[in-house]
């Protein structure tokens, strides 16, 4: 508990950045907006500009309040039922009573691998969404080392920044990829030489954004906050082995090519082990080392 | 030009105090609720457990009629559960049901039919569940207990303590739970 109050400034940093990644991606916008109404008719400049106002305003409010909804649906997830998910309940329950935050919602997705991520706007709005892969191997320490983790997440605001910016430079990037594709279109009409030249810019700064917004996604869960949320995960539970011993099994699964294609890139850094299953860490990577997690585990 | 200089400073000073008040305040609030919030889910799982006690003996009183005296021991630990006027006393009742039930889990391992029975099965996982959680709201409670007690004591929160009549809070004597180890006979 008293360790929960020094979090107080990672939670204060978590909501910053939070707001700062939405005042990027609002100005984003508005100077795409910009450039659009440059090459197109210069009459109708104020109009577009207004257009762009209004629509990052409502894309930023839109995925502020749904962004854990956008995320669920990204993965196909159904709530879970009382009745026959009962262990899982159980296992959520628990470790909302032992971290004292309120009962988040629970969703199941279809997948055989062992994973989970939590989602949401604040722990009052947090949900929970976890594999049926991971109902069908973990026993109940696992399954509840796993929760107590992800609650983790949810008590320590995480999960705010963390869906923000998978929703919001998630799309992002697939706008800077359709430019990247109509630079080709643009080429192939010689018309408007003016707008040809602006688009060409667009799409050079496109190139360079894409995969700065999947960098943008991988830093945002940096390695630390899952250190972090393992070791708080810990101390709901007061024993690190059901967290560890699920790590293990994570480690350890193999997974067909077709289930890693149940993962969309942009959610994929969200879950609590890496869905692509790669062996080997570099810059791009967006979960730190299972084996460097499971052995600070063991130490505790 | 001095002098309002001067008068600035008096200012932020007591704008100072002004928010420190109010975040002490606030934070003993706070911190109080905790543990009351924490003592009420303990009440609510000891009450789900006694809900679920006559649900328990009707599942299995078809299967164990020479054992009337584990039945009897549970029916006396759920009433007094029932009756308990403290949390404590409840929960200490609540503890000896648990016990009570244990006996009656382990006669039923006798029982080939009982252990084979779907409602009695999930009626066993559910209280065990119970048990599980009443370990972790303990747990909660204990650490709220502790912070309350380290913002109370520790400086410079112990002045604004004095000040708003706070004092340390005493742990209640919660009968602990022992938290079930996983079966991994079915």
């Amino acid at each position: 508990m008293t360790e929960r109050l020094s979090f107080h400034e990672e939670i204060q940093k978590n909501k910053l950045k939070s707001i700062f990644l939405i005042v990027i991606i609002f100005i984003f916008f508005i100077g795409l907006g910009y450039i659009i109404a440059k090459v197109m008719d210069t009459s109708y400049f104020f109009l577009i500009m207004i257009i762009a106002i209004i629509f990052s305003l409502g894309y930023v409010l839109l995925s502020y309040y749904n962004s854990d909804k956008i995320a669920l649906l990204s993965v196909n997830a159904k709530p879970a039922s009382q009745t026959e998910h009962r262990a899982l309940f159980h296992a959520v329950e628990s470790m909302s009573l032992a971290s004292g935050l309120p009962m988040p919602k629970v969703y199941i997705m279809n997948s055989e691998q062992i994973n989970a991520f939590a989602s949401g706007r604040d722990p009052q709005h947090a949900v929970i969404c976890v594999t049926t892969g991971m109902l069908n191997k973990l026993n109940k320490q696992e399954l509840e080392g796993v929760i107590a983790h992800e609650m983790s997440h949810i008590a320590n605001y995480d999960i705010r920044f963390m869906t923000l910016t998978a929703v919001l430079v998630g799309m992002v990037s697939i706008i800077a990829q359709l430019f990247l594709r109509n630079i080709w279109i643009a080429k192939s009409d010689g018309d408007n030489k003016k707008g040809n030249a602006i688009l060409l810019i667009i799409a050079l700064v496109a190139a360079i954004l894409a995969p700065l917004a999947v960098k943008l996604i991988s830093l945002a869960i940096s390695r630390k906050r899952e250190f972090t949320a393992d070791a708080t995960g810990v101390k709901f539970v007061r024993s690190p082995t059901g967290l560890k011993s699920a790590l293990q099994k994570i480690r350890d699964e193999h997974v067909s090519r077709q289930d890693l294609q149940r993962y969309p890139k942009a959610v994929a850094p969200l879950f609590i082990g890496d869905p692509y299953k790669k062996k080997f860490q570099d810059v791009f990577s967006t979960h730190p080392d299972v084996n460097e997690r499971i052995r600070r585990l063991s130490q505790m | 030009m001095a002098l309002s200089i001067l008068l600035w400073i008096i200012i932020a000073f007591l704008a100072i105090i002004v928010i420190m008040f109010v975040f002490y305040y606030n934070r003993f609030v706070v911190l109080g609720n905790r543990i009351d919030n924490s003592l009420a889910q303990i009440d609510v799982q000891l009450k789900k457990r006694a809900d679920l006690v006559p649900n328990l003996i009707s599942s299995i009183k078809g299967y164990v009629k020479h054992e009337k005296g584990v039945i009897t021991e549970v029916t006396n630990a759920r009433k007094a559960m029932l009756s308990g006027k403290t949390l404590p006393e409840r929960a200490k009742a609540g503890s000896e049901l648990q016990t009570a039930l244990k006996s009656i889990f382990a006669l039923a391992e006798n029982y080939p039919q009982l252990r084979a029975n779907e409602n009695f099965l999930q009626l066993q996982q559910e209280l065990s569940a119970i048990e599980d959680k009443i370990a972790y709201t303990r747990q909660f409670y204990n650490d709220s207990i502790l912070s309350y007690n380290n913002s109370v004591e520790s400086f410079p929160g112990v002045m604004f303590a004095k000040i708003y009549g706070k004092t340390e809070k005493p742990s209640l004597e919660i009968a602990p739970e022992e938290r079930a180890v996983p079966k991994v006979d079915f």
